[in-house]
């Protein structure tokens, strides 16, 4: 069997994952299941579902926040200020709220069935000129923030604007953009970090949770031992992903010396009004809003909340 | 191309059929280039309310996004009406008479053929986005003010729906030429521009009166 | 018969060259080949068999009728109705006639001197204008009728319309520049910069060569003088907003006074169409006129972005053909020496430009070829001392960028398929698209010095944005 896999840009810390499973798959099955990774070929990225949903290949990536209403239950995972404070917890929480039937429901609309996540940290910003270290300072600022984080920056009178990634770097140096929300290897594969003056350490908003799917027939489809093979690695590749951003974030205090930006400590003060306006609001929002439209919005939360709990317990 | 409309034009009901179609055509380019103007005002209004009024225009990206495929595909059959999309035209050119209209109404049928298979998979996109059960009806939505994308990728299916009428028009043009073994059918785009025609005949009056 | 993806690859290839000659519409030829390419590859998948041909087509179809919405609908590609709306605003603002002449006054005595006028006009309506063919549209419905009038041969004049028409994509702004910028993630900004002297070397090369061709050929149109000194002045000034628009849109690519610039080049190209549509309506513009300008700028924007979408289909075919990864390893697999490699690619371009327009063939081959001419160079964070053309990553990325949108350019008025050639022949009914191709061919010539001393002479085109 050979799968197509459809993500985007370049190869990177957030698709190590990816090229991890290809490989444990090829030799558990000693070369009969393999998978041919495409970075752009086959999909753009906001249309991996759609080409998931067609059958046009067999396994993608993409990010809720990209297109909330193609799955609303999981941007349960996007909400601001969830409290998840590490790569691991946000693992276990994405797996927890993946594997609830309401999700699995949506994403079987779409012909796709949830493997696994790409766990990214907390999106903080980077941003040129005077460090903004109070919320007051986020009025009017035009950030590079989507799906719940971009909610965030709203209520506190931020403008979200959307350029795509790859365009983030051009963004911030014309000023459309005063600032990004990335993950740090974002920051430093878009080259934002070039363009900063300062990064926010600890402002820690929330992130954005992109998943990869397979399509269910050619999953189905599969014999048993290729399935088995599939499935008994995922949780090798996020071993190995979480190994390596590690090693990533290890180097990441480096980076923002050898670039001469200066790391902002937000006050907790103002941390805590920010978390005021932009958390517990726009969570009631959403949760009223899901459940008019019929998703156990509440449940949901409630299961992030349990799974922080117990992953906590446990460590 | 631009500017040129080398369509013959006559009272038969073919070319009565090629008029109505028209003004519908040139409607829909009027709306793609009304798309263009707006997307001017909307820079203006983006730019002024961010530099003038710290006050950006929200959702910039996603409204340039909706408008693109209204400005880039909206009026395309008008566009096959007047022949401008471009092709190579040095073998057709060098024809003449039923050889030039078999080869016209077998790449006009290939043409269609594809029209129509477009129409279906441009359809399949738009229903995918689609969800008459939801707020909006809307299954995918825009990145920072969350816009329903139903809208933007139903102008696709229609706008290939109304050439592939068009074609089907052109076909019935380039058929009866061959058939009917014409030297300059009605309805359909001439190698020959119509002032080349006219030239040409005035020419060759000049040559009877000497 | 087992076929590679490869072979698929080159059959189908094969498959839409032909349709080409047979005058099927370039765009239509491209998405066809596209979604043959696509319906093959998925039944192949399927061994071929009868009854998963109709899976295959579905999934083909849909796959196909992704594109062109998922790809239309782009902040980036916004550029080009805007760009293109700003040349034929200009028109009707009276800012084109009010250029020629200007350039009539002032330059028009040397030989060849209506000609050499066109080609500076089109060169200072260059630096508002975005688009190669509306630059082309526009003058060919001024510079031609004066250029005959005093007795040219129409097809000369017609190819110096659709020659300086391609300046447009030189001199910033540019929306081709923008979008290989977007396409490659290099600095929009540099590259704009990078493109003036390019630009205007350009334009003196084009301009030479009329002058050298008056002077050697009988009959050829009149220098035209006689302009007083007060009359040349006199012209200055209706020409002057163009100075007003291209200060704005240098802000928004950069700010000369350090600080941020003012916004994107696509914002600064709708905000100088803005000021033109002003202008335009001061000078008596009416409602006839303005839709006249959208019908015409929806029209064009239509032509290009057909062949965009068409071109594109075809390549959402090759990537599941995985053709471009193939290509990569070819070339990196070859051992000659690197320019020779750089010179072998951009005469590609010069063939493949006969089939395709110039958006459609960055968009077809950027993501193969770039790759592989920055691996080429040593790769992207090679510095200059250790690289095999002699400069660092980001200024070869420039570099390339300028060559191969003066191929692109080249192209442009390059038989059988010259966008710029047939504009013009749309735009005067009493020119055949040949007739135009007859006249543009001198400027083959001067394009391939031009290319010739840019891929000698780098520093021609990395001067300007090593400043920066
Ligand atoms: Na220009
Ligand atoms: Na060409």
């Amino acid at each position: 069997t050979e799968w197509n896999v459809s993500v985007w840009g370049k190869r990177r810390a957030f698709t190590e994952h990816i090229h991890k499973l290809a490989e444990l798959v090829e030799e558990k099955t000693g070369g009969e299941f393999t998978m041919n990774i495409s970075y752009g070929g086959l999909s753009k990225n906001t249309e991996n579902l759609d080409g998931i949903s067609i059958g046009a290949f067999e396994m993608a990536q993409f990010c809720a926040g990209y297109h909330p209403d193609k799955n609303r239950a999981i941007t349960v995972l996007e909400l601001p200020f969830l409290g998840v404070s590490n790569l691991d917890e946000e693992v276990a929480v994405s797996h927890a709220v993946y594997a609830h039937p309401a999700v699995a429901e949506e994403m079987a609309q779409w012909n796709a069935k949830m493997l696994m996540t790409s766990p990214m940290p907390q999106y903080n910003i980077v941003g040129t000129g005077e460090p903004r270290d109070e919320v007051a300072e986020f009025d009017g600022m035009r950030v590079r923030a989507t799906g719940g984080l971009g909610k965030a920056f709203t209520a506190v009178g931020g403008v979200p604007t959307s350029v795509t990634s790859s365009e983030a770097y051009q963004a911030m140096e014309s000023g459309v953009v005063d600032t990004v929300a990335f993950a740090q290897h974002a920051h430093l594969s878009f080259g934002t970090i070039n363009q900063a003056d300062w990064w926010t350490a600890n402002l820690n908003p929330g992130t954005v949770n992109c998943p990869v799917v397979v399509n269910i027939d050619a999953y189905e489809a599969l014999s048993d031992a290729e399935r088995e093979a599939l499935d008994s690695s995922v949780d090798e590749a996020i071993a190995y992903y979480l190994e390596n951003y590690g090693k990533l974030l290890k180097q990441w205090d480096e980076v923002l010396e050898e670039k001469g930006v200066e790391k902002v400590m937000i006050s907790d003060e103002e941390l805590a009004k920010f978390r005021d306006v932009g958390g517990a609001p726009i969570r009631d929002a959403w949760i009223e809003e899901m459940s008019a439209q019929g998703i156990p919005a509440q449940e949901l939360y409630d299961l992030v909340n349990t799974t922080l709990d117990e992953a906590r317990a446990t460590n | 191309m631009a500017g040129t409309a080398s369509v013959l034009e006559d009272g038969s009901l073919l070319s009565r059929l090629d008029r109505t179609l028209l003004k519908l055509e040139w409607s829909m380019a009027f709306v793609s280039g009304l798309g263009a103007f707006a997307l001017m005002l909307l820079a203006v209004w983006s730019v002024g309310g961010r530099n003038l009024f710290n006050e950006p225009l929200r959702g910039y990206v996603d409204w340039i996004q909706a408008a693109m495929p209204v400005i880039a595909i909206f009026g395309i059959s008008y566009v096959q009406r007047q022949g401008g999309h471009i092709r190579m035209d040095i073998l057709v050119g060098a024809l003449g008479g039923r050889a030039l209209w078999l080869a016209e109404f077998l790449t006009t049928l290939l043409v269609l053929v594809l029209m129509v298979l477009l129409v279906w998979g441009t359809w399949a996109h738009f229903d995918r986005s689609f969800d008459i059960a939801k707020p909006n009806w809307s299954r995918d939505s825009s990145i920072d003010i969350g816009l329903p994308i139903w809208p933007a990728k139903l102008v696709v299916p229609v706008a290939f729906s109304v050439i592939s009428l068009r074609l089907l028009l052109q076909l019935w043009g380039f058929g009866r030429a061959f058939v009917l073994g014409l030297d300059r059918p009605v309805a359909v785009p001439l190698v020959q521009s119509a002032a080349e025609q006219a030239a040409a005949e005035a020419d060759h009056m000049q040559g009877h009166d000497t | 018969m087992e076929l590679t993806s490869i072979e698929i690859g080159l059959w189908v290839t094969g498959g839409m060259l032909v349709l080409v000659v047979l005058g099927m519409r370039v765009a239509f030829a491209a998405a066809m080949a596209g979604l043959v390419g696509l319906i093959w590859i998925f039944w192949s998948k399927k061994g071929y068999d009868p009854e998963d041909f109709g899976w295959a087509l579905g999934v083909a179809v849909k796959t196909a009728g992704q594109v062109p919405h998922g790809k239309v609908a782009s902040q980036a590609l916004s550029l080009i109705p805007t760009f293109i709306l700003i040349g034929y605003l200009a028109y009707y603002a009276g800012l084109t006639r009010a250029l020629f002449e200007a350039a009539k006054r002032w330059i028009a005595w040397v030989p060849g001197g209506l000609a050499v006028s066109t080609v500076f006009a089109t060169a200072g309506f260059a630096a508002v204008s975005g688009a190669s063919v509306a630059t082309a549209a526009v003058f060919a419905r001024i510079a031609i009728p004066e250029m005959l009038k005093i007795g040219y041969d129409k097809r000369f004049a017609a190819g110096v319309v659709a020659a300086g028409g391609t300046l447009a994509s030189l001199i910033p702004p540019s929306a081709i520049l923008v979008i290989y910028a977007i396409i490659v993630e290099q600095d929009v900004g540099k590259l704009l910069l990078a493109g003036f002297i390019p630009g205007v070397f350009s334009a003196i090369v084009y301009g030479l060569l009329i002058v050298g061709m008056a002077l050697v050929i009988k009959g050829f149109g009149p220098p035209v003088g006689g302009f007083t000194w007060r009359q040349r002045f006199a012209s200055l000034p209706p020409a002057l907003p163009i100075v007003a628009v291209v200060v704005i849109i240098i802000f928004f690519v950069y700010n000369p006074f350090g600080g941020d610039a003012w916004g994107t080049p696509t914002e600064g190209g709708a905000i100088g169409a803005f000021i033109v549509f002003l202008m335009a309506i001061w000078r008596g513009m009416r409602l006839p006129e303005l839709m006249d300008a959208l019908v015409e700028t929806a029209k064009l924007s239509i032509m290009i972005f057909t062949i965009i979408w068409g071109v594109l289909i075809y390549v959402r075919f090759l990537g599941f053909a995985d053709l471009p990864s193939a290509f990569a390893d070819w070339i990196s697999s070859l051992h000659y020496p690197p320019l020779l490699i750089l010179v072998c690619i951009l005469l590609a371009y010069a063939v493949l430009g006969m089939f395709m327009d110039a958006i459609g063939m960055l968009l077809l081959t950027l993501p193969v070829v770039y790759p592989a001419v920055m691996a080429l160079n040593g790769g992207e964070a090679v510095t200059a001392a250790d690289s095999a053309f002699g400069m660092n990553g980001t200024m070869c990325a420039i570099w390339f960028g300028i060559l191969v949108v003066k191929m692109a350019e080249f192209c442009l008025i390059t038989p059988p398929i010259g966008l710029n050639c047939f504009v013009v022949a749309g735009v005067r009914p009493e020119l055949s698209v040949q007739d135009v191709f007859r006249g543009v061919t001198p400027f083959f010539v001067a394009d391939a010095v031009t290319i010739a001393l840019l891929v000698a002479f780098p520093w021609i085109v990395l001067w300007l944005p090593s400043l920066a």
